[in-house]
This record gives C-alpha cells, sequence and structure tokens, in this order.
C-alpha cells in the first residue's frame, strides 16, 4: 500500500467495485465530503406470491416518485388525480394547452414550436438537489446549463436613480468597490488593530484594493470591471461613473438582485430540462406500469383497520376503493374539505399547513430583443409589481422567445394580481416591462398568467407554516396515520422545490420500511386483503 | 384512450371492493366548486370557504346572482368574496339554479366549533337578531333574512365583521345586506361578534339533537 498513490488505489477501487465502491472509499479517505443522499430508499419488498397494494392521492412530483419506487419494489399502485392532467404544480404550457385557474381558465397561445413552451411552475435546478436531479438521470431526461443570473441584465427601482435601470455589473462592481474604501479607511484609520498584526492590516488593506478595485490611495472611483461607455475594442476604455455611496445606501437592490446567484438554491450553473419542466412527469410516466386516472377527485379517506380506504369522483360517479397503504400528495389544507377519520390533532397538524402565492406572467415576444441588448438568459430585478424579469437561456437566436413577465413571492403583489383579469395582469405587466426596457410592449404577441393561489386543486404553492405550528406538527405530518402518508414538498423544510417533494416521498417510504418491520416482529406478513 | 382509462378503472374493481355511496354527485362542469367547499359542500375553513349544505333555496339564489352582478364580493378588502365572484361572474342563470338544485341535495355532518367564544354573552346579543332570523336561527324568508343555523361559526363571524366594518352590505342594489349592514352596528367589539357566532353554533348543535 505504501507504494501506490492514493489516486492509483483509488482507480484499482473503481475497477474492482465500481463507481459506488468508489465514492464510499473515498469519503472514508476524506477525499469528498459526505453527502447524506445516496439513492432511493430500498422498499421491503413483499412476501413471495403478495402484491400490496397502495392508493396514491395526486400525481405530483412525490406522488409520481413515490409510485414508481413502490412499483419497482413489486407493489401495485394506483394514482388518483382530480386534475385532467398529472405533474400538479410541475406545469408546462405549450400551445392549445389549458391553464385550468379558477373562474378565469385561459389557452395558451404560443405558436406551435418546440422553443416556444414556458414552465408555470418550477423552472430550475440546482446541482446539489441530488434526488432530482438522480431521477432526470434514471429517467432519461436531459438537462442543459439554465442561465439564472446575467450580470448584463438589469437592476430597476422608480425610486432611486431617477428610475434609470442599472446593469447588474455595474450595480455589483459599484457595491464591492463602495464596501472595500470603507474597509480601506477603516484599516487606515487603525480601526483593527486590537483584532489583527499589523502584517495582517496590511494584507487587509491589499485585499480591499483588490476586492474592490481601488486606488493606490484607497478611493473607489469607478472600475472598468463594470465595462466601459465606449467600444473597448477600438477606444480606451472609460468605465461608467460609479454610484456614490449614498445612492448605494438609498437604493432598494440589497435583497433579490444583490444575492439573485448567491444563495445555495440558485448557486451556479443552474439546470432545466431540455423542451421544458414536465419531462421529469413524462419520464415517470413513461415507467409506470399504470397510469394515473384522471380527472378523479378525492373525497374521503377512511383509515381502516387493515388498509385505508378513499372515495374519489369521477364523470359523475362515486367509487369507493380500499387498499393496504395510502400515500397522500394533496395539499393539506384541502383536507378538511375531504371527509376522513383522523384523529383531532392530525387534522389539525394538516390545518397547520397553510396557501402560499406565486404568481407568473409569460409572455410570447416577436423578436429577443434583449439579446441585441447582450442578455442572454438570467433575470432583471425590479422594484415594480412584477419583481423579476427572465430571459430564456435556450434557443439563443431563434426568431421569438418566451420571456417571464412577471414572478412575484410578497403575497400582497400576487394578491392583486389574482383579483384581476387575466387581460388586466397583462397589462400591467406590460406597463412595468416597459421602465426596463422601452419599446417592450410592442413586441408582446400574446400572454399567459399563472396565480398558483388561484388554479385549481392547487389553490397556492410554497407551504406556509408558523414557525411554532412547524415545531408541533412538523414531526407529526412525518409519520404515517394509521396506513396513511403525507408526502409532497408540503412535508419538508423545503417546499417550493421539488427536491423536497422527493425527499417527502423518501422519508415516508422510510416510515412504510418501519411499519413493515413492526409487522414482521409482531408474527408474519400481513398483506392480506 | 377510452380503452386504457376501462382497463384501469376495471383494475381498481378487483383490486378493492366498492361500496356505492348514497351522495349527492357534482353535477358536471360544477367540480370547481367542491375543490374549496368540499366534500358534499361541507366547508372549508382553510380556504375560507363556508358549508353550504342545508342553506335555503331562496337565499343561496339571491347570493349567488348577488356575486354574478358585483353586488357581493366587489370591496377590494373582501378577498374570498372577491374569490367568490369569479367563479359566478361566468356563469349563466340557469347554471345558477343548478348549483342551487344541487346544493339542497347535499348532505353534510354540522360543523363543529371553531371559535370560543362566551355563549350567555351571545345568547343575550342574538335577541335582536332572532327578531328577523328567528330564535332557532332558522330564518325567515318573509324578512328576507336567511337561516344561521348549520353555517360554520368562522364564517358568521367573517361575515358579521364584513357587515361591521362595510365590506359588505354597503352596496345600493343589495338591501337586505343594506339592513344587516345597519343592523349589525349593535355589535361594538369583536369579542361581540365572536360571542355572537358561538353562540349560533351550540344552538345549531342543540336544535339539530332535539
Ligand atoms: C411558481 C413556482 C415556481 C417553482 N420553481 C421551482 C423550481 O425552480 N425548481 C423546483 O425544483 N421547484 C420549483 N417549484 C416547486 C415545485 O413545483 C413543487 O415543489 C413540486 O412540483 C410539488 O410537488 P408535490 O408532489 O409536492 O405536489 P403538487 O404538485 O402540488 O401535487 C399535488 C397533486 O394533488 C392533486 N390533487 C389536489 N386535490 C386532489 C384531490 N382531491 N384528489 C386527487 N388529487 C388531488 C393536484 O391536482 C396535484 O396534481 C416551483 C413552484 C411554483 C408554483
Amino acid at each position: 500500500m505504501q507504494n501506490i498513490s492514493r489516486r492509483e488505489f483509488l482507480s484499482y477501487v473503481g475497477a474492482v467495485g465500481g463507481s459506488s465502491a468508489l465514492l464510499k472509499t473515498s469519503l472514508a479517505m476524506g477525499l469528498m465530503t459526505q453527502d447524506s443522499y445516496s439513492g432511493p430508499v430500498k422498499i421491503r419488498p413483499p412476501a413471495p406470491g403478495h402484491k400490496p397494494t397502495v392508493l396514491i392521492l395526486g400525481a405530483g412530483i412525490a406522488g409520481l416518485a413515490t409510485a414508481f419506487e413502490l412499483e419497482q419494489a413489486g407493489y401495485q399502485c394506483i394514482i388518483l388525480e382530480a386534475s385532467f392532467r398529472p405533474g400538479g404544480r410541475n406545469l408546462t404550457v405549450r400551445n392549445g394547452d389549458k391553464i385550468d385557474e379558477m373562474g378565469n381558465p385561459q389557452i395558451c397561445e404560443f405558436d406551435k414550436q418546440d422553443n416556444l413552451y414556458f414552465n408555470c411552475g418550477p423552472a430550475r435546478i440546482p446541482g446539489h438537489h441530488r434526488r432530482l436531479l438522480h431521477y432526470c438521470k434514471a429517467l432519461n431526461v436531459p438537462l442543459q446549463i439554465k442561465a439564472n443570473s446575467s450580470k448584463m441584465a438589469y437592476f430597476h427601482d422608480d425610486k432611486s436613480l431617477n428610475g434609470k435601470p442599472k446593469r447588474i455589473i455595474e450595480y455589483h462592481t459599484d457595491v464591492r468597490g463602495l464596501m472595500s474604501e470603507l474597509l480601506w479607511k477603516s484599516a487606515d484609520a487603525n480601526q483593527f488593530d486590537q483584532l489583527l498584526s499589523q502584517e495582517d492590516v496590511a494584507k487587509l488593506m491589499t485585499f480591499s484594493k483588490t476586492y474592490g478595485d481601488l486606488t493606490e490611495n484607497g478611493k473607489y472611483i469607478g472600475s472598468e470591471r463594470a465595462g466601459s461607455t465606449t467600444d473597448r475594442m477600438l477606444d480606451y476604455p472609460k468605465p461608467p461613473v460609479p454610484l456614490e455611496l449614498k445612492e448605494m445606501l438609498d437604493s432598494r437592490f440589497w435583497y433579490g438582485g444583490l444575492l439573485g446567484a448567491e444563495i445555495y438554491d440558485w448557486c451556479e450553473p443552474l439546470m432545466e430540462p431540455i423542451g421544458g419542466m414536465d419531462a421529469v412527469v413524462n419520464g415517470f410516466l413513461k415507467q409506470l406500469d399504470n397510469a394515473p386516472v384522471l380527472n378523479a377527485q378525492v373525497k374521503k379517506i377512511f383509515n381502516r383497520e387493515d388498509g385505508v380506504e378513499v372515495t374519489y369522483e369521477r364523470g359523475g360517479q362515486f367509487h369507493t376503493v380500499r387498499a393496504d397503504y395510502c400515500f397522500n400528495n394533496i395539499p393539506a389544507y384541502f383536507m378538511k374539505g375531504i371527509e376522513n377519520n383522523f384523529s383531532n390533532t392530525y387534522q389539525t397538524a394538516l390545518d397547520s399547513i397553510k396557501r402560499g402565492h406565486l404568481f407568473k406572467i409569460a409572455y410570447q415576444m416577436s423578436d429577443r430583443f434583449w439579446e441585441r441588448d447582450g442578455i442572454y438568459g438570467g433575470i432583471s430585478y425590479t422594484s415594480e409589481p412584477v419583481s423579476q424579469i427572465w430571459y430564456p437561456s435556450h434557443d439563443i437566436h431563434a426568431s421569438k422567445g418566451i420571456l417571464l413577465g412577471a414572478y412575484t413571492w410578497d403575497p400582497k403583489v400576487s394578491a392583486m394580481f389574482e383579483a384581476m383579469s387575466p387581460q388586466q395582469r397583462l397589462d400591467a405587466g406590460a406597463a412595468c416591462g416597459e421602465k426596463i426596457h422601452p419599446g417592450y410592449s410592442q413586441y408582446i404577441e400574446n400572454g399567459i398568467s399563472i396565480p398558483w393561489a388561484r388554479m385549481n386543486h392547487q389553490m397556492g404553492c410554497g407551504m406556509q407554516m408558523s414557525k411554532d405550528d412547524f415545531k408541533q406538527y412538523f414531526p407529526m405530518l412525518q409519520k404515517p396515520e394509521g396506513r396513511h402518508f403525507m408526502i409532497g414538498d408540503q412535508i419538508s423544510h423545503h417546499s417550493g422545490w421539488q427536491e423536497g417533494a422527493l425527499a417527502s416521498s423518501e422519508q415516508a417510504l422510510t416510515q412504510l420500511n418501519l411499519m413493515l418491520d413492526k409487522q414482521i416482529y409482531a408474527g408474519g406478513e400481513r398483506h392480506v386483503k | 384512450m377510452l380503452n386504457k382509462s376501462f382497463l384501469v378503472l376495471s383494475l381498481l374493481a378487483c383490486l378493492a371492493f366498492r361500496v356505492n355511496a348514497e351522495q349527492a354527485v357534482t353535477p358536471p362542469g360544477l367540480e370547481y366548486c367542491t375543490v374549496c367547499h368540499g366534500s358534499q359542500l361541507k366547508g372549508n375553513s382553510n380556504i375560507g370557504a363556508p358549508r353550504l349544505s342545508g342553506l335555503s333555496t331562496w337565499y343561496l339564489s339571491r347570493q349567488l346572482r348577488n356575486f354574478k352582478q358585483g353586488v357581493r364580493g366587489a370591496h377590494p378588502e373582501d378577498v374570498t368574496g372577491k374569490e367568490m365572484m369569479s367563479m359566478v361572474t361566468h356563469l349563466s342563470d340557469q347554471q345558477l339554479t343548478e348549483i342551487v338544485e344541487w346544493i339542497t341535495t347535499t348532505e353534510s355532518e354540522l360543523p363543529r366549533p371553531s371559535i370560543s367564544g362566551d355563549i350567555q354573552s351571545g345568547k343575550a346579543l342574538y335577541k335582536s337578531c332572532a327578531v328577523c332570523h328567528g330564535e332557532g336561527a332558522q330564518g325567515n324568508e318573509q324578512l328576507g333574512a336567511p337561516k344561521l343555523r348549520g353555517l360554520n361559526d368562522w364564517y358568521i363571524l367573517t361575515q358579521l365583521n364584513h357587515f361591521r366594518q362595510g365590506l359588505r352590505g354597503i352596496e345600493t342594489r343589495d338591501a337586505f345586506g343594506q339592513q344587516m349592514q345597519a343592523a349589525s352596528q349593535i355589535l361594538t367589539t369583536e369579542q361581540e361578534a365572536t360571542d355572537i357566532a358561538s353562540y349560533i353554533q351550540q344552538l345549531s348543535i342543540t336544535k339539530s339533537k332535539s
């Protein structure tokens, strides 16, 4: 062993034991950081000759993944889905697709072209969402890089810099310069002498000079890092006039834009399935033995001694079905309207999950005008109600493009859009867009709006639970009640991300394993009808 | 497509035994109502959608018309009212009639108490309400006063507050609403509104037991 290097040893392990052995050995040798994810749960297989039955309520990502894993393990699954389509919030729309908003159904009028689609719900996948990426790989869902940030895009605030949009690269450069200047000044005024040695203070000053592109005497006077107001190829560069410290402090770009690419879930590069996020849904559907039963709205759920009984309505008829287990993907706030025999505490726990309000607009643009402005993908942030404008990073230089014209998280702003008619929303969104890209409206050919808190069978996105409720009820909802298991991103610390939905499924299946283990100890299989 | 769903259904039939439910089926196109108002329109406080089963036909018709004509739900602060308004605006009069007929065929368990007001205080306050709504909160069609028994206490409270605060009953086209808006002014505090709602809740349970 002494004679071979670590690398040689690892390639030996890899050759003999395959990649998983390699991974384990690398982890053991401290060469890679430990990641708790090691693939889907291994579900305890049923006893020979048995095919336990499972009802899965809702064909969201959590429901689909749960069905997929259970089928692989030898269980018979039926998915009951209330909507006319599977996928839940994973919704990609194209020409002719229906957006099933309560009271305001819309039909997507994008041109019939492969590149003209819109991800109404999930749109991006970071590299550390290991579960989702596992399924993308296993289900052959091809991915591409999605530019989630473009430093060429804009910050805009009507109340600052006279409402003039500012390129993100300029703002970032100025913020860094101004902050570094303060740091340099403090160091120069001996503010750090208690904390650092003289030598380290000198290093700090050099650091701030480099970090902020300061002059020899610690001044920030603008930087070529922000670009140039002249043609840099033929002329001497002339940096844009920098922000004043006061202007920077008065502007409101600190959160959204400033941190747009700095937060773990948004850290570059992000990914997206080629051709639309619903490729993940289709990937699952292709593998399932039984397609979800659509237009099947669950109305009753009753735990029985040796299984779960569910009543659903479909085409004006009630159907009551029974199975050994039930995994429930239905948004928890609907459960009060669904008859059940849950304990009061369990129902109270379900009620503690509140609706969230996310809202998106998308426009079909006749021309990818943003590309002429140097923007290829990424996001502009604005203080206007639309909050964000996303530029597609797929199909660059195509003739047309689908632009995200609004993405709001503030419940008040979303509620304002929810109360409008679809046309009013598009008009309001266009007026906001004009402020960032003059002439914006003239490119709009058609558009759609998706208020998630008004979508049929959803009525919300982004589970909201008070801190206290979370502490009290979340652990309870992670456990089954009888043979009924709650799943969905609502049963995770990360609601609003498909990874949370998949984690909930994994967690519930782990609970199933525990239950099965107990049944074994209690004396034999009880997978009986 | 047809074949596929048939297959799935026959599969369901064999993996599970069915029980024929004797319940009001949802008329085609009205599935939306049950998304918020729940199974057999039992109500769902999480969505702010009240129990509807048991309400009188004449009252239901009037309210649906009010929503459709923007008489109710138009106030910008009446969020759930506005949500309801957008569901009704596009419906025809014929559809509204169908909805009412269907609602009257639904049956659901009586709501359980969800707020805790002072029932004795509520009882005293309710005396003036009883003039129109009746001692047992059974309603009075001649006076246009709806039945309150069987409504959710949280919904009664919300609506009392809406009347008190002028979110409901300020439209000139809504004569009955205006009457109620005026009547609601006898309540001076949120607590009093809570007490009344709790009393009516209590009333619904006791009366229906007897
Ligand atoms: C605007 C927006 C942006 C997002 N961005 C991202 C992103 O970039 N990346 C990412 O990974 N995630 C993102 N998400 C989150 C992602 O969409 C969700 O985490 C995920 O899709 C949730 O899946 P789920 O299985 O938990 O539930 P859902 O998708 O909500 O599924 C619930 C299912 O239950 C069905 N149902 C409801 N009632 C009944 C009933 N009575 N009977 C039967 N079925 C019923 C519904 O129709 C639905 O199909 C975003 C979501 C939104 C809305």
